[in-house]
């Protein structure tokens, strides 16, 4: 929830806006190329796989444009700082890390070392309280995906 | 599946902030190693069980998960204030019993209705029935239906990423083999719902209250002042839940204003008064349990969490619409025999153990937080193998997280995205059926009907919408999207 919005020509609007335009002139691009394509392999066919891209295409460019020009409802938006913000950002950054780490360290090596991250930089917790939370997250969680789902959890370097 | 998905879409559900769509986002994943039909049956108990949960938070806690929360707040936080919190969450749970059970015997005697119209379904009618659905994304905009458009488009121009359905050739993938695959739906809804979920947490500093159940059985008085309003709030929610596209969000309201234009002394209202939780929370069951109707009948979600609902069912390899009814008919009546059985487990799992979920809504962000992103990074992992679809839910996550923050909704891109190859592979195959003629479409009784239908559909889903952001704005001077 947030304040009751205003109308105006907001930031997020130009934003949004100039993304769904960049995306529509990409997409009308694909479309052009598929279009040729179709009538190469499929004569006489009235519609194929660039039909949808071009439709979408127009409509994304429409809309785009609509967002920056019109005056949509808007709402003053503020974003976290201090302590808050850097748990954000580090909180994002663990993840990405985890996302780096986990094919090489395998599942129980970097979901130990990550849960345990996670803990200390959004719980707030002191390290030998987030290494026990991190080590019991990582059993739990093997027990839920590993041997109850039969999932193939990365194994990494270290073979588990 | 019905007692283990109840169990975990309450537990998720009641967590302070985790609305339904959220909890489904989060369990989604869990229930794709199962068999289609376990795998339904526990993802739509998820949802009965995560519906159930965020009247928990709404009435103890004053925290809405969803827009449907907002007039359970009105009057069941007041009356947990006045120690009658747990006569509040009975009547809760006595009213979204009464009107799930409702809801699950119409589905039972329309369901071989629609059967019988399964065999008059050509692509044309289905193609009918997709622009009827995509009306929808009307109801699910919120404040600004120019914004619902430019997101319905984002989700369409996602889903349009892989091969195309006509000659096989890669759309949109720059030669890129993870993406020939296409955008993994999961991986789309944990990013957009859990991961930006938690990041709004931790943002929000949530914090556990307390506070203290005594007494969860309503009393004979309690519930004699209540049928009425149950029964009221049953009957509006279902029969505006039966055309699609028509939320909970939306009947709560209307239940709560009938209400209290019947009452003696309106001034109760806002008060404590348990009409004002009965009435809304058994609109809110009534209207989530007829969804169902469209939902397995035309394929059509009425709300975001009826939205995974769907990409479930698709990704569990079942096609919603006439012919499920036909072509499935063992799965059809198992997973409604399960609603009746996941309607009699909440009843019991809710009343006797209230005391858990109370305990569950006081367990601190720093603990949830890191637990439920572990869960949604392995489970977005865990539908196909793949790290690709991991940085997809991540990536999704940081969109997620902005287009929220700045109140752009996130359900018509979700909406979008599943129904979007649909609309296209009818769309083909009626055009290649008429020759190319698109009066295909409005030469057949069904299809006509269908569009017409749309057209009616969205206007009074403007007006349904225009009614509930005022309503919204009245009650809480704020937004939120519907």
């Amino acid at each position: 929830m947030s304040e009751a919005p205003t109308r105006g020509r907001s930031t997020d609007a130009k934003v949004v806006g100039g993304a769904l335009v960049l995306l529509g002139v990409f997409a009308l691009a694909e479309a052009r190329r598929l279009h040729a394509l179709r009538t190469q392999m499929v004569a006489g066919a009235v519609v194929g796989d660039d039909t949808f891209p071009m439709i979408v295409g127009l409509a994304l460019l429409l809309l785009g444009a609509t967002a920056l020009v019109a005056r949509l409802p808007s709402v003053k938006v503020t974003f976290p700082e201090g302590i808050p913000r850097a748990r954000m950002l580090w909180g994002m950054g663990i993840l990405v890390a985890y996302w780096i780490v986990m094919p090489h360290l395998g599942y129980t090596g970097g979901t130990a070392l990550v849960s345990t991250g996670l803990y200390r930089t959004l719980g707030g917790y002191r390290w030998p309280v987030s290494v026990l939370q991190g080590a019991i997250s990582t059993g739990l969680l093997y027990l839920f995906f590993r041997v109850w789902l039969l999932e193939p959890l990365p194994t990494g370097w270290l073979g588990f | 599946m019905a007692v283990l998905g109840s169990l975990l879409g309450t537990l998720v559900g009641v967590l302070p902030g985790l609305g339904p769509t959220a909890a489904i986002a989060i369990l989604f994943p869990l229930t794709t190693v199962l068999q289609p039909v376990p795998a339904t049956i526990m993802l739509s108990a998820i949802y009965y069980g995560a519906m159930y949960g965020g009247s928990t938070t709404a009435i103890l806690l004053n925290i809405p998960g969803e827009v449907a929360s907002v007039p359970t707040c009105l009057d069941g936080y007041p009356m947990a204030q006045q120690g009658r919190g747990g006569v509040a969450l009975g009547i809760s749970a006595v009213g979204s019993f009464f009107a799930g059970i409702v809801g699950v015997v119409a589905l039972t005697f329309f369901a071989p209705f629609l059967a019988d119209q399964a065999l008059r379904f050509g692509p044309p009618e289905y193609f009918g029935l997709m622009v009827l659905a995509f009306t929808v994304v009307a109801s699910l905009s919120g404040g600004s239906l120019v914004k619902g458009l430019s997101m319905a488009m984002l989700g369409y121009f996602v889903s349009l990423i892989g091969l195309g359905p006509s000659t096989a050739e890669p759309r949109f993938t720059f030669d890129w083999a993870p993406l020939m695959g296409g955008v993994d739906l999961i991986a789309l809804v944990v990013g957009l719902f859990a991961i930006s979920e938690v990041f709004l947490g931790v943002e929000e500093a949530r914090v556990a209250i307390a506070t203290e159940i005594r007494n969860v059985f309503p009393s004979l008085a309690d519930l004699r002042q209540s049928f009425p309003a149950i029964l009221r709030g049953t009957g509006i929610g279902f029969f505006l839940g039966l055309l699609p596209g028509c939320a909970p969000g939306v009947t709560v309201f209307m239940a709560y204003d009938a209400e209290k234009k019947l009452a003696r002394h309106p001034e109760r209202f806002g008060k404590g008064a348990i009409e004002g939780v009965a009435a809304p929370e058994s609109a809110n069951n009534a209207t989530s349990s007829a969804g169902f109707i469209p939902l397995l009948g035309l394929g059509i979600p009425a709300s975001a969490p009826l939205a995974v609902l769907l990409g479930g069912l698709l990704v569990y390899g079942l096609q919603p619409g006439p012919l499920l009814f036909q072509k499935n008919p063992d799965f059809v009546w198992t997973v409604i025999a399960s609603f009746y059985i996941g309607n009699v487990i909440l009843l019991i799992l809710n009343l006797p153990l209230i005391g858990m979920w109370v305990w569950l809504t006081r367990l601190p962000y720093g603990i949830l937080g890191p637990a439920i992103l572990l869960l949604s990074f392995l489970g977005a992992y865990s539908v196909r193998n793949s790290m690709f679809d991991v940085a997809v839910s991540l990536v999704f996550g940081l969109v997620g997280y902005f287009l929220r923050k700045y109140q752009w909704p996130l359900a018509p891109l979700l909406l979008a995205f599943i129904l979007g190859p649909l609309l296209e592979k009818y769309l083909i195959q009626s055009l290649s059926m008429s020759g190319g003629d698109p009066s295909i479409f409005f030469r057949r009784g069904i299809s006509l009907a269908l569009i017409l239908g749309a057209a009616v559909l969205l206007v009074t889903s403007i007006a349904l919408v225009r009614y509930t952001s005022r309503r919204v704005r009245q009650e809480t001077a704020e937004e939120m999207a519907l």
